[in-house]
């Protein structure tokens, strides 16, 4: 028997996180005939990918018939350092264009061409314009649309509650156990499917454009219930983050800025970014200002601004100028669009309709107008391209029952993802993993809840409040963003990293003592105390798979092994829960590519 | 207030001269739904040209919760999501006008040593706890305007019909709402209503009147543009808006909402006169 003092919920299918990939995958669960619930921290509509800003990769080929979906795959491979999931990379290329076409058939607000059509723009990375896009909030469209077309299926939502660990029976997921945060009473959530759909890791550094969801649940969640989790290392860090004031550090200033032709300069006002051309790129890169501002007029004949290299490279050349004195008052570098004015009449009218949020958020949040100043800049951390190990084809963690989609999973971008692709990876595999997270709740049914694990779940949620309080769960939280901001961060080296692993251990401790007072009705310290396990669990991941992993290869910087290696090239890195209970990594090869995606690769370099 | 020195590629140094001083917070604070309000008082010490804002504050105060008497208190509850103006969670009264309490810049409202900034949850939904509110009536409202387009997911219809640029650029500015919640708190139609069972019978406000702007001017979605404007017919419809124009004056993402409600006015009397006719 449950524990009567803990409130079942009972579903086919339960998905964790309301964001793109939790609410596309609850409406396809959904429009296939089983009950959904739909258990999520903050509101309905607030998750992360609310904030999302550039646009959806998919080849439509509206504004350019010649791509297609053999460039896309061939761009995301290249873009991941061969790394990937080809399985999740081919099934995204070829359905990318209909699961956002299928969006515009539930009124999404698209940008358009002059007949009507989706309109597609340029991306780092992507050979042709592609990324489907409305102004610079697309994320918002995409959450305010998918949240519309799931509120009429008669999807359960359970907003602002925590989940704290997946329930098993055997070897299998049959459930979750989770609290809601208003009242803090327990909840368990029985289902015969549990989706993760948790997002990110961002909080686990300092300086991160993620939202405060994004404490690395879902990875947690599913490395304590045995998954496997691979490429746990690579972590892209935007180059282009908010750095004043402090209120607002991290927030994301989107690539687009540099698309409309942004420069970088340092304090003795360089255009730094010509410095240090990778030699892969450099005929690729435009020879002076002037080249630099035709190709962001659309002149096909010029090349790119090295503002818009792959992000990691930027990232790396910011921290180099501020590392060697040539830094902004705030320690970034200075991003100037306003300079356009010498280039085009009406350039402050040109620059508000073309970059309209990044206009407000300036203006808003740092009383800074962007037609006139300059902004100051820094490498933030956006997104984890490591996560959960799941089967290409459904979904499925190495868990049964347990599925992912979206940012929590790993596959698609390899060891850097391209932007623009997770949006389509949100409505790609979230659809999927909607798709046959129902489909197993059908052949297999419910499981069996033992009240036992649910009152484990209840002891260690509540162990907090047991203890006297000497360690504050912020303070803990806190010292764990600075270092890891600081050692496993943009350069990373092996003793950095070794000595990582001894302070998380130390931290660990630390978080074995937090206490937390008061009651259990809407309190935030005790939230941050539960999350605080989650962080530590991910923050040993990354250290562990980053120190691993004797090679530099996209988002993964070494700067004791600055080169990419041959033998590195050929594996995935996977973190397990040993029997012991501590982390173990094991190097697992990468299936050989089939024959007819290498011919694609081949025709597309 | 902010200098922009500090924003000057020209000027290395450290900008203007930091100038220290104390803001109070006065905050109506709550323990839970039905349960008596009360004033607290915290002193924050500001530097001019840090750009703190309300949440960077209530994070001070957070992390040291003692009133101006030197009371230890536990932290003040708030909601908040993105940080940057995009998902309107943390809506708040700030000094008697509801706004965004992230890009309510303290240079700004309280400039001077001593000003005093007053947070104040919204009144207009049932309080959770302090700051914190239940907006789940919002989602109510959507459902009952049938905010979506009928299309079931089940097979792939392929793509979506042409829309021309100019309907698009109405549409647009609709789908920047992000239910935060402003206009119904500064309409003085719009009240406080506890018990679901009345809210088919309240006024619906702004926000679910431009949503039904958004779909009824979508191809697809004006298949439902009927059962949306029965939705805005009767009590507690479009034609109870008081033209107050509050709603307009308060959103965040200067959305025409008086606009939509005009344009709403009109086609709720034109489709009411069609049913008159056609006798149904």
């Amino acid at each position: 028997m449950a524990d009567p003092s803990h409130t079942i919920h009972e579903h086919d299918v339960i998905v964790i996180g309301a964001g793109g990939a939790g609410l596309r995958a609850a409406i396809e669960a959904s429009a296939s005939g089983v009950s959904v619930g739909l258990v999520c921290k903050s509101l309905l509509g607030k998750a992360h990918t609310v904030m999302a800003e550039g646009g959806v990769a998919a080849a439509i080929g509206n504004v350019d018939d010649r791509d297609g979906w053999q460039v896309h795959f061939a761009d995301t491979m290249r873009g991941g350092q061969y790394l990937n999931n080809w399985v999740m990379a081919e099934i995204h290329a070829k359905e990318a264009p209909a699961r956002v076409l299928e969006l515009e058939a539930w009124g999404a607000v698209f940008d358009r061409t002059k007949d009507g059509r989706v309109l597609q723009r340029n991306f780092g990375g992507h050979k042709y314009p592609r990324l489907a896009h409305v102004g610079d909030s697309t994320g918002l469209e995409m959450i305010r649309t998918l949240q519309d077309h799931g509120i009429h299926q008669g999807i359960e939502v359970y907003m602002e509650h925590t989940v704290t660990t997946l329930l098993k029976d055997g070897d299998r997921v049959v459930g979750a156990f989770g609290y809601d945060r208003e009242r803090g009473r327990f909840r368990i959530y029985k289902a015969a499917a549990v989706v993760l759909a948790t997002g990110g890791i961002g909080r686990a550094y300092k300086i991160t454009s993620n939202s405060w969801e994004y404490t690395g649940d879902g990875h947690a969640l599913a490395y304590n219930a045995g998954a496997d989790l691979v490429d746990m290392e690579f972590i892209q860090f935007h180059p282009t983050g908010m750095v004043w004031p402090p209120s607002v550090r991290g927030i994301l200033v989107t690539e687009g800025v540099r698309g409309e032709g942004g420069r970088l300069l340092n304090n003795k006002g360089e255009r730094f970014m010509f410095d240090d051309i990778p030699d892969l790129y450099k005929n690729q890169v435009a020879k002076d200002d002037e080249e630099g501002w035709r190709y962001v007029l659309g002149d096909k004949e010029a090349h790119r601004p090295p503002e818009l290299l792959t992000r990691d490279h930027v990232a790396r050349c910011i921290v180099r100028e501020v590392k060697e004195g040539r830094g902004s008052p705030h320690g970034g570098v200075f991003l100037d669009i306003a300079w356009i004015k010498e280039k085009m009449k009406n350039a402050p009218e040109h620059i508000k309709k073309k970059l309209p949020s990044m206009y407000e958020q300036f203006k808003e949040l740092a009383n800074v107008d962007i037609t006139t100043e300059p902004m100051e800049v820094g490498p933030t951390t956006h997104y984890v391209m490591g996560g959960v190990r799941v089967d290409g084809l459904t979904q499925m963690s190495t868990v049964p029952g347990l599925f992912a989609a979206g940012e929590v999973a790993a596959g698609l971008h390899g060891a850097n993802r391209l932007g623009g692709n997770s949006l389509s990876d949100l409505l790609v595999f979230g659809k999927l993993a909607g798709e046959h997270a129902a489909r197993w709740a059908k052949e297999h049914g419910q499981g069996h809840i033992d009240a036992e694990q649910a009152r484990d779940a209840e002891r260690e949620a509540l162990a907090p409040y047991e203890r006297d309080g000497a360690e504050n769960p912020y303070g803990v939280q806190s010292d764990l963003q600075e270092m890891m901001q600081e050692k496993v961060g943009i350069v990373r080296n092996e003793n950095d990293m070794a000595a990582a692993l001894d302070a998380i251990a130390a931290l660990k401790r630390r978080a074995d003592g937090v206490g937390v007072e008061g009651h259990r009705e809407y309190n935030p310290g005790w939230h941050t105390a539960l999350d605080l396990a989650n962080l530590l669990t991910v923050s040993e991941a990354v250290a562990r798979s980053a120190l691993d992993r004797r090679e530099s290869r996209g988002g993964h910087f070494r700067e004791d092994c600055p080169d990419k290696s041959d033998e590195f090239a050929k594996h995935n890195t996977v973190v397990r829960k040993g029997p012991d209970g501590s982390m173990q990594l094991r190097r697992e090869a990468i299936p050989p590519l089939r024959d007819d995606l290498k011919k694609v690769i081949e025709e597309q370099k | 207030m902010v200098s922009p020195a500090s924003h000057n590629g020209s000027n290395n140094g450290s900008g203007a001269p930091a100038r220290s001083r104390t803001v109070r917070f006065r905050i109506q604070r709550c323990e839970g739904p039905a349960k008596p309000s009360r004033w607290e008082e915290f002193d924050v010490p500001v530097e001019a040209g840090a750009g703190a804002n309300v949440i960077s504050c209530l994070q001070l105060i957070a992390a040291n919760p003692v009133t101006v008497d030197g009371k230890r208190t536990t932290p003040v509850v708030w909601d908040s999501g993105c940080l940057e103006e995009v998902c309107g969670s943390c809506t708040m009264v700030i000094n008697g006008r509801v706004r965004q309490s992230c890009s309510c810049l303290i240079d700004n409202d309280a400039p001077n040593d001593g000003d005093v900034v007053t947070l104040q949850p919204m009144s207009k939904f049932p309080v959770v706890r302090d700051l914190w509110v239940d907006r789940a009536r919002m989602f109510d409202s959507l459902r009952k305007i049938k905010a979506w387009v009928p299309i079931d997911g089940l097979h792939d219809q392929g793509a979506g019909p042409r829309e021309r640029p100019k309907t698009q650029q109405t549409r647009y500015v609709h789908s920047t709402c992000m239910s935060c919640g402003c206009c119904l708190e500064a309409c003085p139609q719009y009240k406080l209503e506890e018990d679901p069972d009345d809210w088919d019978t309240a006024f619906i406000g702004a926000a679910a009147i431009g949503q039904v702007r958004l779909f009824n001017k979508h191809e697809t979605g004006a298949e439902l543009a009927g059962e949306r404007l029965d939705a805005l017919m009767g009590p507690g419809g479009v034609t109870d808006c008081g033209n107050a124009q509050n709603c307009v004056k308060v959103c965040p993402k200067e959305i025409p909402l008086t606009e939509a409600i005009a344009d709403m006015g009109r086609a709720v009397a034109l489709h009411g006169l069609k049913k008159f006719f056609r006798g149904k």
